[in-house]
């Protein structure tokens, strides 16, 4: 095998990609300083594992286990509900920090972002490592959780280099270093080539990043399609995929899903969770101005067994009354009585801007346009009131019956110790440090 | 004509403009750009209009409507002079902080801590008490902090001298600690917010 360098260029760009390590349990660390060093697992409320430590990693305990075995494998493990609003708001700090450093920055997902750091090294008068070092200095100090950072010539190479080495690791791949972490590096472990892909490409002899980086572009292009091509471009050093910096104001879906427990039978509570997430995912839609043209659904039985529905709507909508109809449609379809079901979801797909919904001959646009203003104003009262003011009575189980019995503390700290003037729906946006002083 | 237009009278008519804009909050259509300066012809407006494009003062959208550019802020300082005082909610309230700018320096870095004990009373920090806690700064002599303290957790005045660091109780029932082993600073305390009602 050929071991030249790819290329001789060492910066011809800067991509950073950065990773919090296990975010969710080193958020929980940061705000209970005495949890640090102890194996800290979350997602109590859901019954697996959520995120696990590193120290609970360490005793092998990984995503998804369910909480029965942790307790068997790791009998120390503090066990916590998950606290969503304290990893959003430690979330947006984390984006806000990278921001001091450069302003393209692509919040990729809750835990990682990708930042364009090309051409700051004058302007932080030294190198790309340097400012990857006190990027990550800065949100240790300020946040009390580690990340790791890679840094190279693309999107797909600066991801190489973020999980080459964790926890709070920083791994730098210049142009002339790429084929040193290709080499080692399984084609099915590169980000956008899925398992099939890999099985293809092992047909042809390409088992390792490297094999494939090394083909040339004439089998590239003959074997792949276009996106398989822009990550063999990207594995050369040559950028493709561009850090976008808008946060993210489009989607294709959105979904919501929730898991409670006890698992339930009952089929108008079963519905309600249905409902209720329905009405969450609609809430999203509007605020980023779409409207749906698919309804998926699923139920989730005991045994993790799926089944779902999908759905296709007359008229695009975010509105829930439209789409009831439909939805308990394929309710019906999908639910079967004497069931136990863990959780259920709602995917809303096909998204298009409401803006550009047109109407046919047959629509009742004075409806519409009524609805729309009902909408308005339930939107009008959840910022002022909180979430869920006005809601759906198809929802109503889900606040008399809760989302999780049984037992205690499957709520977050920080949602029952509420200072005065906040309420269950309303809290302050700052991370609460749980220390006795 | 408008192209022998003298620099006064153009900025005249900018300043008209701008007055528009900021009494009624939007940009004036072309027929009352002609009423207010004072042009009959629609062809003179549009030739205002596209020389002030030119000096990117105003600009068109994709249906032809105007925005304003540059209007804004060379021109409200000519309106402070000869069109009266502007708004007050515009120029005066620009530069209030909300209480959250007031309490919190370092957004970012900013924790709250429900106070449970009674050591920082006399200055102030009673049990029940919620502080601002800023990670993002520098302890120094005089500063209180949060601090873990030989594995144990507390809030106490920060005193430095030379070498020696002391944790000092505002409550002169606790007396100072001196770390043995290990100091860990979480945090500097910068407000205090107590809600009565």
């Amino acid at each position: 095998m050929n071991s030249d360098p790819i290329t001789i260029h060492s910066w011809p760009r800067a991509i950073l990609h950065l990773d919090a390590d296990a975010f969710f349990a080193s958020c929980e660390q940061a705000i209970h300083p005495e949890l640090k060093g102890r194996p800290v697992i979350t997602g109590k409320e859901r019954g697996i594992v959520a995120a696990a430590s590193y120290e609970a990693k360490a005793m092998g305990i990984k995503r998804g286990v369910r909480l029965s075995d942790v307790k068997k494998i790791c009998p120390d493990a503090v066990i916590l509900p998950s606290d969503y609003e304290t990893y959003s708001l430690f979330s947006l700090r984390m984006f806000s920090i990278i921001r001091r450093f450069t302003p393209d920055v692509e919040e990729y997902s809750i835990d990682e972002a990708f930042a364009d750091l090309t051409g700051l090294r004058r302007h932080f008068h030294g190198s790309y490592d340097l400012i990857a070092q006190q990027m990550q200095d800065t949100v240790e100090k300020e946040l009390g959780i580690t990340v790791s950072i890679g840094v190279s010539l693309s999107k797909v190479l600066a991801k190489i280099g973020s999980k080459h080495r964790k926890p709070r690791g920083i791994t730098m791949i210049p142009g002339r270093e790429i084929h040193r972490y290709l080499g080692d590096l399984e084609i099915g472990s590169v980000w956008g080539i899925g398992p099939n892909t890999a099985a293809f490409l092992r047909k042809f002899g390409i088992t390792t990043a490297l094999d494939f980086a090394q083909k040339n572009e004439a089998f590239v292009t003959k074997h792949l399609s276009k996106p398989y091509i822009e990550i063999w471009h990207e594995l050369n050093g040559r950028s493709i995929y561009p850090v976008i910096k808008e946060s993210k104001s489009s989607y294709q879906s959105i979904s919501k899903a929730k898991t409670f427990t006890p698992p339930s039978k009952e089929e108008s509570f079963v519905f309600a969770q249905l409902s209720r997430n329905l009405e969450n995912a609609c809430i999203k839609a509007r605020r980023y101005g779409l409207a749906a043209t698919r309804l998926v659904i699923f139920l989730r039985r005991q045994d993790f067994a799926d089944s779902g529905a999908e759905l296709k709507l007359t008229c695009p909508s975010a509105h829930p009354s439209d789409l009831f109809g439909p939805l308990r449609e394929g309710f019906e379809n999908i639910y079967r009585p004497n069931t136990l079901y863990r959780q259920t979801g709602v995917v809303l797909a096909g998204l298009v801007a409401e803006t550009k919904v047109q109407y046919t001959f047959f629509d009742d646009t004075a409806k519409i346009e009524k609805m729309s203003k009902v909408y308005d104003a339930v939107d009008m009262l959840s910022e002022k009131f909180g979430k869920y003011t006005v809601q759906h009575a198809a929802s109503l189980q889900t606040n008399t019956q809760s989302q999780h019995e049984g037992e205690r503390g499957d709520t977050p700290q920080r949602k029952q110790e509420l200072f005065k003037g906040e309420n269950k729906r309303q809290r302050l946006g700052l991370p609460m440090l749980d220390v006795d002083v | 004509m408008p192209e022998d237009m003298n620099e006064d009278r153009l900025k005249s008519r900018i300043r008209e403009i701008s007055l528009f804009y900021h009494q009624k909050g939007r940009m004036p259509s072309f027929s009352e750009i002609g009423e207010i300066t004072g042009l009959r012809s629609k062809n003179a407006v549009s030739k205002l209009v596209d020389r002030l494009e030119q000096q990117r003062i105003i600009a068109r959208d994709d249906k032809g409507r105007l925005i304003p550019r540059a209007l804004t802020a060379p021109l409200r300082i000519l309106g402070a002079v000869e069109a009266g005082f502007p708004s007050p909610a515009e120029e005066e309230l620009a530069d209030t902080l909300s209480l959250d700018d007031l309490l919190i320096d370092n957004p970012d870095a900013t924790f709250m801590l429900r106070v449970s004990g009674d050591s920082m009373s006399e200055a102030g920090i009673l049990p029940g008490d919620m502080v601002i806690v800023d990670r993002g700064q520098t302890a120094k002599s005089g500063d209180i902090v949060i601090a873990e303290v030989d594995g144990q957790w507390t809030m106490k005045y920060l005193r430095k001298r030379g070498e020696s660091i002391t944790l000092v109780a505002a409550n002169p029932k606790y007396s100072p600690i001196k770390p043995k082993n290990e100091l860990k600073i979480a945090g500097i305390v910068t407000a205090v917010v107590r809600k009565y009602k």
